[in-house]
């Protein structure tokens, strides 16, 4: 007998002695306990849970394949994750004032949130931006406000992540006109831009154009940032709002990667190189409530697309079969009441994305389940961060709960999970065709009324809402946005239709009307309209007319 | 009711978030009622368009984009100026605390906020269709306007024989309240304190007289979700503290026929 065999056997006999002994006397909790993802969790685990693992196969050392524990060489020892605070609201100028205090707060990297009229492409004067402009983020409908946004911020020194999707083309442009005119080096623009338009179909609903032109449009934004942007992520390809949606944490997982394979797939088909456009691929997850289950799920998601990249796309470079990536705290955890407990939801999961090794974080702010977030409370979200990287010492060696039973099983079975779902959306042709029939969705859908039944029916807590009540609660102090912020918004657009340069305006607008119509690349046509403050929703137009409109398919 | 229930569940605006609208969906379905979801991305008009299209009886709005004060009432609105404001709309998501009593007063019968059971959203409209009344147990005081408490208590205690049995002092409303029990209930003479006290102003309209009548509920939260679900307009939408201590709401007296009328629980029960 060998050595696992041995504990294997001593295992089973603790067990059946607990059982026929222990157990009568002293019941658990529940009968079975299992994981938010339905992943059966086991009374103890020891080495013979782990009967294939292998150091080097299942783990490998920091910054080498297959990256189980993280894609840098020393991880935090060398520098903290980046604090990246997401950001945006009412207009410009107002936004521009709530970046400046965080830089001062100590916050390391920008996060621009865009409202919805922005990130659907219509300007803020549409019919249907009635009541949304300025509601969720800032309102940007020509490089004239862009150029507000980052008013005296220099666009090279700092990083910025800009959670655009279908109009992202148009953002990333604007944001380069405006580092141009501050005479900043555009090879040394850095940030992200989310362009992940399938995610938008399946959970996040701002979307434009079919999938087709879509796909077309992102890979554009890959060729174009390839040869013009080194340091600028093209895509951040999101589970975040997946997770959002109610999947699981497996769901999440496969989905992104999914999605992931098609974006390759398809700058893939399109000529181009895959070391060439890879390394610049950027993630983005959920930091969800089950603190173990997170951390196996960054821990498994890194490995799953090293393998992808390396043995499916025949990646060479190693920088293309690294998954980094930026996780936010998981805002559909926040409740509405007794939002002071959320402080304290919002710190574990924080610390389970820094014990996963993300890239950067957003930690939420305790208010979020019933407004915007004050200062003050955005402030106190940062500070948790700080409190892990400068206190805890958490951050001081890499990987820290690699070897654990527990965590290694975990990190197997979620992998496992997520492989399946993998595999039948290949079958089914790929994560564009999935989410044509609407199978993500009705999966995601499916997850969530589970959950909401099983804190209805209350075999899940959570604290504050279906158990451990207050019978009265009052919020006070929460931001309001302006309500007058549509009409200066709506002001501020008219005097830019006025007095620019029409004719000039015009001829940029049919050159990319011709450049859509023909295939080729259209980024820097559309670099072109916006130097010469095209609006957002000019731009989307001729992109539209050409494109089409996406009908989303019903799944109820 | 025989025909099932017949829901619109609808996103206005351009807010991508439907997970809640679609749990909340599924589970109107699952409790017996015939839902249709609009999908993303709805004017005002379309789902007001919709709605008659479908026949619906009832409406349920979602936006977690901080939009609903503009698109929640548009909806009623749209609704009245076709004719079929008896369809009843309630709404959820992301909505402050602060912004639900003119929701309410522009006519949405309920806001569901994060953390709402789907079981008490079906039966807050379960409950408007069955057209069960609210319980009244008393009347609990019968309220009369007065220049002077002093020179009433001449006619109320000396003649009628009543007993004063205190006079209190309630200073947000700005009257003096004299009560004068009778059997299970009381008589209230109120006296207003300063010149803009409601009271002053109905003496100054209609001179002395019934002010309002007050019934007592067991359980004025409920009664006045009962009230909402059936329509009936309210002017508090909260109850706040009365006079002795009890918890009242006044409903709008366009509701009632012109009488003012008041609810009331007390503590004692």
């Amino acid at each position: 007998m060998s050595k696992d065999e041995k504990l294997a056997s001593e295992q089973e006999a603790w067990e059946s002695n607990l059982k026929s002994k222990i157990l009568q006397r002293f019941p658990e909790r529940r009968p079975k306990f299992d994981t938010e993802s339905g992943v059966e969790v086991g009374r103890l685990y020891t080495a013979a849970n782990l009967p294939d693992f292998t150091y080097e196969e299942n783990l490998g050392f920091p910054g080498e394949y297959p990256f189980t524990r993280g894609v840098q060489p020393t991880m935090y020892r060398g520098r903290f994750w980046t604090m990246r605070q997401y950001a945006g609201y009412a207009d410009a100028e107002e936004t521009n004032a709530r970046f400046r205090y965080l830089l001062e707060q100590g916050q390391t990297g920008l996060s621009v949130a865009f409202d919805l009229p922005t990130q659907i492409g219509l300007d803020s004067d549409h019919p249907l931006a009635r009541g949304e402009v300025g509601r969720v983020g800032v309102a940007i409908d020509s490089l004239a406000d862009m150029e507000l946004l980052f008013k005296g911020i220099p666009l090279d020194k700092v990083s910025t992540s800009m959670t655009i999707n279908a109009p992202a083309a148009v953002l990333l442009a604007m944001y380069i006109a405006v580092a141009e005119k501050q005479g900043a080096d555009t090879k040394k623009l850095a940030g992200t831009i989310q362009n992940d338009i399938l995610k938008e179909y399946v959970a996040r609903g701002t979307y434009i154009f079919p999938p087709e032109p879509s796909m077309r449009l992102i890979t554009d934004t890959f060729a174009y940032c390839a040869e013009n942007l080194p340091e600028w992520n093209p895509i951040s390809i999101s589970g975040y709002h997946i997770r959002e949606a109610g999947s699981t944490a497996v769901q999440e997982m496969a989905f992104t990667l999914a999605d992931g394979i098609a974006y390759v797939q398809a700058a893939i088909d399109k000529g181009l190189d895959v070391d060439k456009f890879a390394p610049r691929l950027s993630f983005f997850f959920n930091a969800h409530k089950n603190f173990f289950e997170e951390i196996a799920k960054y821990r498994a998601v890194r490995r799953i697309w090293a393998k992808i990249m390396r043995e499916r796309f025949g990646a060479k470079n190693p920088k293309s079969w690294m998954l980094r990536f930026h996780t936010q705290t998981g805002g559909s955890t926040l409740t509405a009441q007794q939002p002071d407990v959320n402080v304290v939801r919002v710190a574990f999961q924080a610390l389970s994305a820094v014990l996963g090794g993300t890239q950067s974080l957003h930690t939420n702010s305790k208010d979020e389940a019933l407004a915007l977030p004050t200062e003050d409370s955005a402030r106190l979200a940062l500070r948790t961060q700080q409190v892990i990287a400068h206190e805890t010492g958490v951050a001081d060696t890499i990987d820290p709960l690699a070897g654990s039973y527990f965590v290694e099983k975990l990190t197997d079975e979620l992998e496992a999970g997520a492989w399946e779902y993998i595999r039948k959306i290949d079958e089914m042709g790929g994560a564009v065709r999935a989410v044509e029939v609407g199978y993500m969705q009705r999966e995601i859908q499916d997850s969530a009324f589970r959950y909401q039944q099983e804190i209805e029916n209350e075999t899940r807590i959570v604290v504050g809402v279906n158990k451990f009540q207050l019978a009265e609660e009052h919020h006070e102090g929460l931001l309001r946005v302006d309500p007058n912020i549509a009409e200066k918004q709506v002001a501020r657009l008219q005097k830019v239709r006025a007095t620019r340069d029409n004719k000039a305006v015009n001829g940029a607008l049919v050159k990319l009307r011709s450049e859509a119509l023909n295939g080729s690349n259209v980024v820097p046509c559309i670099l072109d309209a916006v130097r010469v403050y095209a609006t957002l929703g000019e731009i989307c137009g001729v992109l539209r007319d050409v494109y089409g409109e996406y009908k989303p398919t019903s799944t109820l | 009711m025989s025909n099932p229930i017949r829901v619109l569940v609808a996103k206005p605006g351009l807010d991508g978030h439907d997970r809640g609208a679609k749990v909340v969906a599924q589970a109107l379905r699952n409790a017996g009622m015939e839902v249709i979801y609009t999908g993303l991305r709805q004017t005002p008009e379309q789902i007001v368009e919709a709605a008659l299209q479908e026949d619906v009886q009832v409406i349920g709005l979602s936006s977690l984009s901080g939009a609903h004060m503009q698109l929640f009432p548009a909806v009623v609105n749209i609704l009245r100026q076709q004719g079929a404001s008896d369809v009843l709309v309630v709404g959820g998501g992301v909505v402050p605390e602060e912004d639900i009593p003119y929701l309410k007063s522009a006519g949405i019968a309920e806001i569901f906020g994060p953390g709402t059971s789907t079981k008490d959203i079906a039966d807050f409209i379960r409950q408007h269709f069955q057209g069960d009344g609210i319980t009244l147990t008393r009347v609990d005081h019968v309220g009369i306007a007065v220049n002077s408490i002093e020179a009433s208590l001449d006619f109320y205690s000396t003649a009628m024989g009543l007993h004063c049995s205190g006079i209190e002092e309630v200073t947000d409303q700005k009257v003096k309240v004299a009560f004068l029990p009778l059997g299970d209930s009381e008589i209230e003479l109120l006296e207003p304190t300063t010149l803009d006290s409601p009271v002053a102003k109905f003496l100054q309209s209609r001179g002395e007289g019934i002010h309002h009548i007050a019934y007592r509920v067991p359980d004025i939260q409920l009664a006045l979700g009962q009230l909402r679900a059936q329509g009936v307009r309210l002017l508090d939408q909260e109850p706040r503290t009365g006079a002795g201590g009890a918890l009242i709401a006044f409903l709008h007296p366009k509701a009632s026929g012109g009488v003012l009328t008041e609810i009331c629980q007390r503590n004692s029960e």
